[in-house]
């Protein structure tokens, strides 16, 4: 049996469609049944994860395959194959600041000291905005929030925010703007790298069909 | 929660107490190895638990001694077996060696782990028909311990290197391609090829890479699919003496060009072994001919390792 960990939330019904288009399907509508472990035929079962969770479940094991954001797979910092783009669930990781601020201005980051301190940034991503900031040199205050996080910069937390923005609506609605992009993020198909060794004759077919 | 200071007495995180029958197994399994090590003419060498940091890589877990030497504890036996065979032991071919024991690497944020290890080296035997010893000793190996449906993973860091020359990459976009290949990411492979790869042969040989693994009774289909693209001699010569290997090795094999992840002074076939009930690889090896030179006795050598740690929990030893 192939165990496919399913990410709750907006990408849940495109996964389901590919799959189901590659002829595994749930034999409960996830989206309404409480069940955790739903069977999908003789051959797969889905468990459904907080996308968050998606690379763990499946570098560790316990499922063979997942489906979760490039943003996701990246943050987790998970040991994983990345074999399928699937296309939907686009959005991006972007760095924004208040219109009109210091950090606002690109040079203001290369040159963070104009603040006479480090650049504060918020971000559910901390391991992602490290690393970004890190590549270029600057110092950062980095704050780990777990939501709202376009607030921080509003109410005066931090000087920065990196967060994912799918139309822009909500930062312009805030008063702030898009200083730069650190990651196009679309849905990616991850798979448990001992199983894709073990399991390759299993796997294939399914792969084949997704892709 | 109290506080971590308050609680000095648990191990580390990445570190671990066996006791009692955990510890029994472990032993057991050691032991079990050591016999197949034994049998197939290994001898056993007992490297120090710490020793110069220059012999390890930036993993190893450093410390200034007294004298403001930089000191290390061991990181990998096969930098240290090298050592030894390149000192000690210099001339004297083929060498064949086995050992035993812990080794500590650094993480990634600062933390440490420990993993205990067993694992073998042949020096001084540059042939296919010795990375072919080392690949049926894996495989013996993983048999004795009673696992079944264990598999290896075969591939070669030579061919990966010859189409990287062929196609002049930079060591930053080698880099890339190689993690790309390794991760089997098929879009980022082909967006990479597109923007910064030359069109040529050498490129539609990288892009073949990311391709699944095939049974070694469907490598030679796999490798004359991969020969007709090969872009230098260099690269053929790799892809024939994959096959050369394969021809001669024993166990359950798979072949994977796209299996490029290894310790960084791998020359030649690299491997990795997996078995049924852990999610990561239980072991690899591979062919380094350049790091005995850095001990000052250039000779080609060929080992692997195994994870007992990780192994020890699944074997089934009668």
């Amino acid at each position: 049996v192939i165990t496919i960990a399913l990410p709750k939330g907006r990408l849940q019904r495109p996964v389901l469609e590919r799959f189901a288009a590659a002829g595994v399907k749930p034999e409960e509508d996830p989206a309404t049944t409480r069940r955790l472990i739903i069977p999908a035929g003789a051959q797969a079962r889905f468990v459904v994860l907080k996308d968050a969770d998606v690379p763990l479940y499946v570098e560790r094991g316990a499922a063979e395959l997942g489906v979760c954001g490039l943003d996701q797979v990246l943050e987790s910092g998970a040991d994983l194959l990345t074999p399928i783009d699937f296309g939907f669930g686009k959005c991006r990781l972007c760095l924004a600041a208040p219109r009109g601020s210091k950090a606002a201005q690109q040079t203001a980051l290369a040159d963070a000291s104009e603040l006479g301190r480090s650049l504060r940034v918020a971000s559910k991503y901390p391991r992602l905005t490290a690393k970004w900031f890190a590549r270029r040199g600057v110092p950062v205050d980095l704050v780990h929030l777990s939501g709202s996080v376009e607030l921080a910069a509003v109410s005066g937390l931090t000087d920065a925010i990196v967060d994912l923005v799918e139309t822009g609506r909500t930062l312009e609605e805030n008063g702030l703007v898009i200083v730069d992009d650190l990651l196009q993020v679309s849905a990616r198909l991850v798979v448990n790298r001992a199983a894709y060794r073990l399991k390759v004759e299993e796997l294939l077919p399914l792969l084949e069909a997704l892709g | 929660v109290p506080d971590d200071a308050q609680q000095p007495a648990a191990p580390l995180p990445g570190t671990q107490d066996l006791l009692f029958e955990a510890a029994r197994r472990l032993r057991r399994c050691e032991a079990a190895l050591c016999r197949v090590f034994e049998a197939a003419q290994y001898s056993e060498v007992i490297p120090p638990a710490i020793e110069s940091a220059d012999v390890f890589g930036p993993e190893a877990f450093r410390a200034l001694d007294r004298g403001g030497r930089l000191v290390a504890l061991r990181a990998d036996f096969t930098a240290q077996v090298a050592r030894i065979a390149a000192t000690r032991l210099a001339g004297v071919s083929p060498l064949r060696l086995y050992y035993r024991g812990s080794i500590v690497r650094r993480v990634e944020g600062g933390s440490v782990y420990e993993r205990l290890q067993a694992g073998c080296e042949l020096v001084g035997a540059p042939g296919p028909d010795a990375d072919a010893e080392l690949l049926s000793l894996a495989s013996a190996a993983l048999a004795a311990l009673g696992l079944r449906s264990a598999r290896i993973s075969v591939g070669t860091m030579g061919y990966f290197a010859a189409l990287i020359r062929a196609a002049g990459c930079s060591p930053r976009l080698a880099g890339a391609l190689s993690d790309a290949v390794d991760r089997k990411d098929l879009p980022m492979l082909r967006g990479l090829c597109e923007r910064e790869v030359p069109p040529g042969k050498a490129r539609d040989a990288i892009l073949v890479l990311a391709q699944p693994p095939r049974p070694q009774r469907q490598a030679a289909q796999l490798l004359a699919q991969a020969e007709a693209l090969a872009p230098s001699d260099d690269a053929r010569a790799a892809l024939q003496r994959i096959a050369a290997t394969l021809a001669l090795a024993k166990g359950d094999l798979e072949v994977d060009l796209g299996e490029v992840r290894g310790l960084g002074y791998y020359t030649g076939i690299v491997f990795n072994l997996y078995a049924q009930g852990a999610p990561r690889p239980v072991g690899g090896g591979g062919r380094y001919d350049s790091l005995l030179g850095r001990f000052g006795d250039p000779r080609p050598a060929v080992g692997f390792s195994l994870d007992l740690d990780a192994l020890a929990p699944l074997a089934e030893l009668s």
